[in-house]
């Protein structure tokens, strides 16, 4: 879900997902590669993610993953669930 | 849904873009390193820091590619394709239960396929033109079991202006003939046919044009007779020269313009047949000469006749149609006779498909063929249930294995898949082994069931449907044969398997129960083929033994075609009689005559006879020269042999064989007897002057039919002037075609090459059905018993290695090897006993299946089920001797620390 929110913004490089998802959780929530790429790759075979080869920043070759209209839809029904799930956790945490 | 249907178009994208996708995943993965890296030096590491740094990060970069290659891959390809590996490396193992298990496969595939093809060449494989399946065989119902399927030329006329239900109705005939080249007369395969053959069978020419109704007249079309070529005969004969149309061929004496050439793939409608010249059906009183078969009209049946149905039309329909039509097709013909005789006879016609043309060859094998069939199909069982019992032995020796991979997790069904993978690669191999060797068996059992000097070509080359019969023998031979196996196989966890393992205790009777009954039904089949091999061959010989009546062994047949020279009556006779004085003279040549008819080549000539008072009764007839009873080993019991000088003039003189005077003249001395014939209204007298032996006519099989022999030189002037000569030689010389010709061009080189033949292979193609049935049974005999053979040795040997730590254990508490071997050796003998048993049972049942093609032999001959069963007895016995010596081979300390 988060990799679908990194690239709401728009078309990203798998590197350029994780730096943002590092940086904007203020360093908390650390992407492994390891669990990044397989992710992107179900995402893309999915059809969440749709996949182009460009240049970066500096030029260099890399893989830019794009959100489709599915993508986004899927990106809403998650998101509403994890908010439905937070809440849920908080009326119980708050229980005396 | 959408989901899982992307997933699945994607991967199927990736199949074919392996390599692209791994390099994009290697330059993606690299990409991220490199950025990394950059982030770290920015971060004021040193470049040899940020690298060492990076590769503790990503580790091994093989593994996240194998990873995320996984993800793109179908997991049950994948699967499959590690099972095979995995499969294929436990086969080569196990490398003497493999060749086994092939080789069993091989021979029942094999065995099979090779008969199947040959049964597709002959009765299954459509005739190579379009909408085969539109075209119909016609033939004639009457009051005899069989139908008809030769017309006379009339009754051909009829109906070939008669359309109805048929868009076309075509007549062929096949045959020889001479053509003439420049280095003599050369025979050629020729085919007379209708105007409406081509069309009907609608094949375009390559070359030229097509033979069509305005050919097919008197005397042809106005620019001379037409006639078409084969490819094949293009090439022979003209060299594939381009300008071929226009040029002439000389056929049997009469000038035929060729006009066209068709494709290499057009064969007529005879599957059997590769004619090579086509010429008008009306062509063949030219071609014939005097005695041709159009001017007799309706007593000569000789055209066959195929139509197609016009669009729309079924068979039934058309059977139906014919038979409303029959009556007035018969009032068309003129021959108010002829036409009374086949209106008692219930004559009517009748269609039936022709997509596989017509061959007379089919009407003679097709019942044989059905009941090889039954073999051909106990075969493969045999061979399936063989491999059945093979897997399972060797499955109950994997249990361990298999048990020990059940309980770390495997699921059965992976297992079962697994092994089922291995029964697969089995057959397949198998199959493919069968494959390569069933062209070259089919071609050499077609030449021995076919062959010798009638040129039929049986096509047995592999094609769709024989490939598709192999191909489902296979894989219901794996998945039938490797499912049960399986299944039994992993049917027990491993804590179970430890406790049984390799103890000395309890054999698993209940697991063996299964294997043994195969093994029983396959001891019970092969003594069923074997039964079926001993009656048919035994027939066999019993019909070579009945003897001809004349000796064949070194009698030769020259025929010597007259039908074009003019010579007639003394002069023909003449010519004869300084032909067969010079034949004499060769070396190693003892005696020569002449006859007309050759005996069992299928042509009758008979007639109606009575004695003054007597009984009128259907006599066969022959004519023949002096000394013909001696050439032939006819015995001449009473009376005088021929003379030449007997003339056409004087009393016409006959010799009887002993059945026609006991039928004619029973009880008297019938030498001076007189017998009459009506003829034309008037009535023939004939002086019997002799009495000879029996001899068989028209073929082994029936007994000698009451014969008449006349006087050559006493024929009429419109005698058929073609005869045959009879030559006894010493030995099987080749010289006597190259003499015969030789002789024959001296007098007159007009005269075609004389064709040079043997009586016995003349007697052999008479028993072609005989031969074809007892060869095809003593192939599949051989097969099962080694099949068996292999089956029972495998079985055994398996279930001896199981029970190693027993036997050891029996040797060091005393028992000798003796007694070991013997132990091993009779575990074979129930299931040898059970099979023998139920096998004889069935077959006692069941020969009678074969009795009508038995001859001389019962279907419950003691000698033949005796043999048959001594036969399987010493083959089991041998089978199972192996294994026993190798158990007695064991030594005990061993067999007891192997657990």
């Amino acid at each position: 879900m988060l990799i679908l929110k990194a690239l709401y913004r728009g078309p990203q490089h798998g590197y350029a997902v994780a730096e943002w998802i590092q940086g904007t959780s203020q360093q908390v929530l650390k992407v492994e590669e390891g669990a990044l790429y397989p992710a992107l790759h179900r995402m893309e075979l999915r059809g969440f993610l749709k996949a182009k080869w460009g240049a970066s920043e500096n030029n260099r070759r890399a893989k830019f993953y794009e959100l489709t209209a599915e993508g986004q839809k899927q990106l809403q029904s998650e998101s509403r669930r994890w908010a439905r799930l937070s809440s849920a956790v908080a009326f119980v945490m708050q229980a005396s | 849904m959408k989901q899982q249907t992307h997933e699945f178009l994607f991967r199927i994208k990736a199949l074919f873009a392996k390599r692209r996708l791994d390099r994009e995943m290697a330059d993606e993965l690299a990409f991220h390193q490199a950025m990394l890296k950059e982030k770290l030096v920015r971060q004021g590491a040193s470049p040899a820091e940020a690298e060492r740094a990076a590769q503790v990060r990503f580790g091994d970069g093989r593994r996240w590619h194998e990873r995320l290659r996984e993800l793109w891959q179908f997991r049950w390809l994948e699967n499959l394709g590690r099972d095979t590996r995995f499969s294929l490396r436990v086969l080569w193992k196990a490398r003497g239960f493999t060749a086994v298990a092939i080789l069993t496969l091989a021979l029942g595939v094999g065995a099979n396929t090779t008969v199947f093809s040959i049964v597709n060449g002959l009765l299954l494989r459509p005739l190579p033109v379009p909408d085969s399946d539109r075209l119909v065989v016609l033939g004639m119902s009457r009051d005899f079991p069989e139908p008809g399927y030769t017309f006379p030329e009339p009754v051909f006329r009829v109906l070939e202006n008669r359309h109805d239900v048929f868009s076309e109705v075509f007549a062929s005939f096949r045959t020889d003939a001479e053509v003439k080249s420049d280095s003599g007369m050369e025979r050629a395969r020729l085919q007379m046919v209708s105007g409406d053959f081509f069309s009907g069978l609608e094949v375009p020419p390559q070359i030229g044009r097509v033979l069509g109704r305005a050919d097919d007249v008197k005397g042809g079309n106005p620019a001379g007779l037409a006639a078409v070529i084969s490819e094949a005969f293009w090439g022979r004969w003209f060299d594939r020269d381009p300008n071929v149309v226009g040029q002439k061929l000389r056929v049997d004496n009469t000038v035929f313009t060729v006009v066209g050439v068709m494709p290499k793939r057009f064969i007529g409608v005879d599957p059997l047949d590769r004619p090579e010249i086509y010429v008008p059906l009306s062509a063949e009183p030219a071609l014939n000469g005097d005695r041709n078969l159009t001017a007799a009209g309706t007593r000569a049946w000789w055209i066959t006749l195929m139509a197609r149905l016009r669009d729309g039309v079924s068979v039934p329909q058309a059977n139906a149609a014919l038979m409303a039509s029959s009556d007035s097709v018969l009032d068309q013909v003129t021959d108010s006779v002829w036409i009374a005789d086949r209106r008692r006879e219930h004559f009517h016609l009748i269609a039936e498909t022709g997509s596989t043309g017509f061959t007379y060859v089919r009407l003679l094998f097709k019942k044989p063929l059905v009941a090889v069939f039954a073999m051909c199909g106990g075969v493969l069982l045999l061979a399936c249930l063989n491999l059945a019992s093979l897997l399972m032995a060797r499955g109950a020796a994997r249990q361990k294995e298999l048990a020990t991979k059940l309980s770390m997790g495997a699921t059965r069904n992976r297992l079962v898949q697994q092994l089922l993978i291995e029964s697969l690669l089995i057959s397949l191999a198998g199959t493919i082994a069968g494959l390569t060797v069933a062209p070259l068996l089919g071609r050499a059992l077609s030449a021995l069931l076919l062959g010798g000097e009638t040129k039929t070509n049986v096509d047995t080359t592999l094609d769709i449907r024989v490939f598709a019969f192999a191909a489902l023998a296979s894989l219901v031979a794996a998945l039938l044969v490797g499912l049960v196996p399986a299944l039994q196989a992993t049917s027990r966890g491993l804590n179970e398997q430890m406790k049984m393992g390799q103890h000395a205790t309890q054999a698993h009777e209940k697991q063996r129960i299964l294997p043994r009954a195969m093994m029983t039904v396959e001891v019970g089949l092969a003594l069923m083929l074997v039964v079926a091999a001993g009656l048919l061959a035994s027939s066999l010989v019993r019909l070579y033994k009945s003897g001809a009546g004349f000796d064949p062994k070194n009698l030769k047949n020259i025929e010597i075609s007259m039908d074009h020279q003019p010579l007639r009556g003394n002069a023909l006779m003449q010519f004869y009689q300084q032909v067969g004085g010079e034949l004499r003279r060769q070396p190693g040549v003892k005696d020569v005559s002449w006859e007309w008819v050759v005996p069992l080549s299928h042509m009758t000539w008979d007639d109606t006879y009575y004695t003054p008072g007597g009984k009128e009764q259907d006599i066969h007839e022959n004519a023949v020269a002096p000394e013909y009873f001696r050439a032939m080993r006819i015995p001449l019991f009473e009376g005088r042999d021929f003379a030449w000088d007997d003339r056409p003039s004087d009393s016409k003189k006959v010799i009887l064989n002993r059945t026609a005077a006991d039928l004619l003249l029973p009880g008297r001395n019938p030498l001076g007897q007189f017998i009459n014939k009506k003829e034309k209204g008037k009535v023939i007298q004939y002086e019997v002057i002799g009495v000879a032996g029996d001899a068989k006519y028209e073929d082994m099989r029936q007994s000698s039919p009451p014969t008449l022999y006349h006087a050559m030189s006493q024929g009429d002037d419109d005698q058929a002037p073609s005869f045959n000569a009879v030559v006894r030689v010493e030995s099987a010389t080749g010289t006597l075609a190259t003499a015969a010709r030789s002789i024959v061009q001296r007098i007159n080189p007009e005269i075609p090459a004389p064709k040079v033949s043997s009586m016995e292979t003349i007697v052999d193609e008479s028993l072609s059905a005989e031969r074809t049935m007892a060869l095809l049974s003593v192939f599949f005999a051989l097969c099962a018993l080694s099949v068996t053979a292999i089956g029972l040795y495998g079985t055994l040997a398996y279930s001896t290695a199981r029970r190693t730590s027993e036997i050891g254990i029996r040797m060091a508490l005393g028992a000798r090897r003796v007694e070991v071997a013997r132990l091993i050796f009779v575990q074979n003998s129930a299931v040898a006993l059970g099979g023998t048993a139920g096998g004889l049972a069935c077959a006692l049942l069941g020969s009678k299946v074969l009795a009508s093609f038995l001859y001389g032999t019962s279907a419950r001959d003691p000698w033949v089920f005796t043999g048959s069963i001594l036969l399987l007895a010493l083959i089991a016995s041998a089978a199972s001797l192996l294994p026993a010596l190798r158990a007695a081979r064991i030594e005990p300390m061993r067999a007891i620390r192997c657990e």
